[in-house]
């Protein structure tokens, strides 16, 4: 503590390059915690939406092929299944083509046991069960085209040859996916004409532990047959969409990485500089009786609260516009996008490493320097 | 009875590397110097002057020979004991002040303390008191750019001083005063010896040095060419003929 104040006046030696350095650090800092904030999105995505105990299983080929709907009876009777919910992408736009948002159409009976976690109300689900027009969406979709329980709303088809006219009876809320838009299959299944398809089933089991169990008795169960399935959990299934963005999030880290060895090098340049200054004082105070390794650490206090003073403010900075960018983002995906406080302490920890490093080498060297050379370069 | 030295260099030898040359600072040289003198190290540049003091200070190692100081014998010290040995033992008082620019006069007499137990109010008593004894109790807020030379280098003499060492290391303390500072800088030290029985080395090209010291060692080509007693208390116009 006695030597905080001289740490302090050092540190307002030159205010026009410590305000440069703490700012260039927190630019760089502020580029870092963003970049690396957003694969949490994904993740968050995954822990506000995936239950541990539904399955999601689909055509074996891939998600554009469909499976009977005879599926379903069969998937009911395996071992350790709840109940089991089809569900067949509509894929309609609202009005214009720019205007698209998930819509799909569901078993009406058992939606509200498949998904409690959505938090749609008795009333609305009731409603949804008895008009078979009936339509629940989600937050984000009402807000965008500022749309309201009661309204009639058309959906124009692009995968099937017709367009479905539909009566909002409510919002889902909760973890459901806040741009969705859920219909009754049923409707859907008439005006296609029953062709006895779907694109998937989603199915309940009984206990977490239970899952892979059940996943297998399924997939083996429809093995060589026409339409083969493939059955995940629904972690892995939302996550399976997120990986065409995978490589995007590692560059972004990269990037992040990338941007904090660059200022850092910048940082180490600046530091050496300051410290080249100041050899004829460090010689000074060594020849007071300083012991070398009491400077190298004021040297080092110095860079790491610059260090420091750069990563708080970076690292709020970000904090607040991926706060307020959320905020703005309505109830959308990346509404989910917030820093989270793993980030934060990474960040605070690679400020204090960029102030340690940057200062490392110079500092040693400034504190080891013989003094009598040293204090002849004062002379 | 033998007499006991303040500074006792017993055949010291101080060879410098420079590049494949090798320089040889100081040769073969032996010198004792009694506590409570104030002494001079005269002779012409590259003479060997500030090596012998830096040996003495602690700041530089002998190539050869025996150095003690204080009673403590320096020549095998590590680096880091010399460091708490010369925080305890030696005040030095530089040609340039040598302040620290970001600190006030208070905060640079202070730095030194900051190595003892003493804490924050019995530091500032004696930074007070040396600044007090060093006549500038009334610039203990002024940073080194707001004061003169001659100024600098009192509060320089009196960081010297304020951890109470016993020897004060002087390396031209004059050298960069106009003729009133420097005599003003030499009177300084001449009560600081008288006062508080400090013993004075410094090294030094200013002849008037000589009417204020007890003893000068010439030094010539390394060499130790001769000891004479000071003229103290001579006027300068007689110690100026010799």
């Amino acid at each position: 503590m006695k030597y905080t104040g001289l740490v302090l006046k050092n540190l307002v030696r030159s205010r026009r390059r410590t305000i440069l350095t703490v700012l260039s650090i927190a630019v760089s800092l502020f580029i870092f915690s963003a970049l690396v904030s957003i694969p949490t999105v994904a993740n968050q995505i995954l822990s506000d939406t995936a239950s541990s105990t539904r399955i999601a299983t689909h055509n074996k080929a891939g998600l554009a092929y469909a499976i009977p709907m005879a599926y379903k009876q069969r998937i009911e009777t395996v071992p350790h299944v709840e109940l089991v919910v089809a569900e067949s992408w509509f894929g309609g736009v609202y009005h214009e083509v720019s205007d698209q948002f998930p819509n799909l159409a569901v078993d009406s009976e058992r939606v509200d046991l498949m998904w409690p976690d959505w938090g749609i109300s008795k009333e609305q689900f009731d409603q949804f069960k008895k008009i078979r027009t009936a339509c629940l969406v989600g937050v984000e979709t009402m807000k965008r085209f500022h749309l309201h329980v009661g309204q009639q709303i058309q959906l124009r088809g692009t995968i099937y040859p017709f367009n479905v006219t539909l009566n909002i009876v409510g919002t889902t809320g909760g973890k459901a996916p806040p741009n969705f838009l859920l219909f009754r299959r049923d409707y859907l299944e008439e005006a296609a004409g029953r062709p006895g398809f779907v694109d998937l089933m989603w199915v309940k089991a009984d206990k977490p532990e239970n899952v892979p169990q059940v996943m297998a008795a399924i997939d083996e169960g429809f093995a060589n047959s026409s339409a083969e399935t493939a059955s995940e959990s629904e972690a892995a299934f939302i996550g399976s969409f997120m990986d065409q963005y995978r490589t995007f999030f590692r560059m972004a880290e990269l990037l992040g990485f990338i941007v904090v060895l660059m200022i850092g090098l910048v940082a180490a340049n600046t530091a050496a500089m300051s410290i080249r200054e100041r050899r004829g004082e460090i010689a000074v105070m060594r020849s007071i009786g300083f012991p070398a390794r009491t400077i190298l650490s004021m040297l080092l206090a110095e860079s790491v609260l610059i260090g420091l003073a750069g990563g708080i403010i970076g690292c709020g900075s970000a904090y607040i516009v991926l706060k307020v960018f959320s905020v703005g983002s309505g109830a959308g995906p990346l509404s989910t996008i917030r820093m989270q406080p793993l980030i934060v302490a990474e960040t605070l920890v690679v400020a204090v490493l960029i102030g340690l490093f940057s200062a490392m080498a110079p500092a040693g060297a400034a504190a080891r320097r013989n003094i009598v050379d040293a204090l002849r370069t004062v002379a | 009875m033998e007499e006991k030295y303040a500074i006792d260099l017993e055949h010291v030898t101080r060879i410098y590397k420079r590049d494949e040359f090798e320089v040889r600072a100081l040769d073969d040289v032996t010198v004792q110097i009694p506590a409570g003198r104030f002494v001079a190290i005269m002779g012409p540049s590259g003479s060997g002057k500030t090596t012998m003091l830096n040996l003495i200070a602690g700041i530089d190692h002998a190539t050869s020979g025996r150095v003690a100081v204080g009673g403590d014998e320096i020549t095998g010290m590590k680096e880091r004991e010399l460091a708490g040995w010369r925080a305890r033992h030696i005040g030095l008082v530089f040609q340039f002040y040598n302040l620290i620019p970001v600190l006030t006069a208070f905060e640079n007499v202070e730095l030194p303390l900051l190595l003892t137990h003493l804490n924050k109010a019995e530091r500032r008593e004696h930074v007070e008191t040396a600044l007090k004894v060093v006549g500038l109790s009334d610039r203990m807020d002024h940073y080194p750019r707001q004061l003169s030379g001659g100024q600098e280098q009192r509060v320089a003499i009196a960081r010297a001083i304020v951890a109470d060492p016993t020897i004060i290391v002087a390396d031209e303390p004059t050298g960069d005063l106009d003729a009133k500072s420097a005599e003003e800088i030499l009177g300084l030290l001449v009560d600081m010896n008288r006062q508080f029985q400090k013993t004075i080395v410094m090294v030094t090209h200013d002849p008037r040095a000589e009417r204020y010291v007890d003893t000068v060692y010439r030094l010539d080509k390394g060499v130790l060419a001769g000891v004479e007693p000071g003229k103290r208390g001579a006027p300068a116009e007689a110690a100026a003929r010799g």
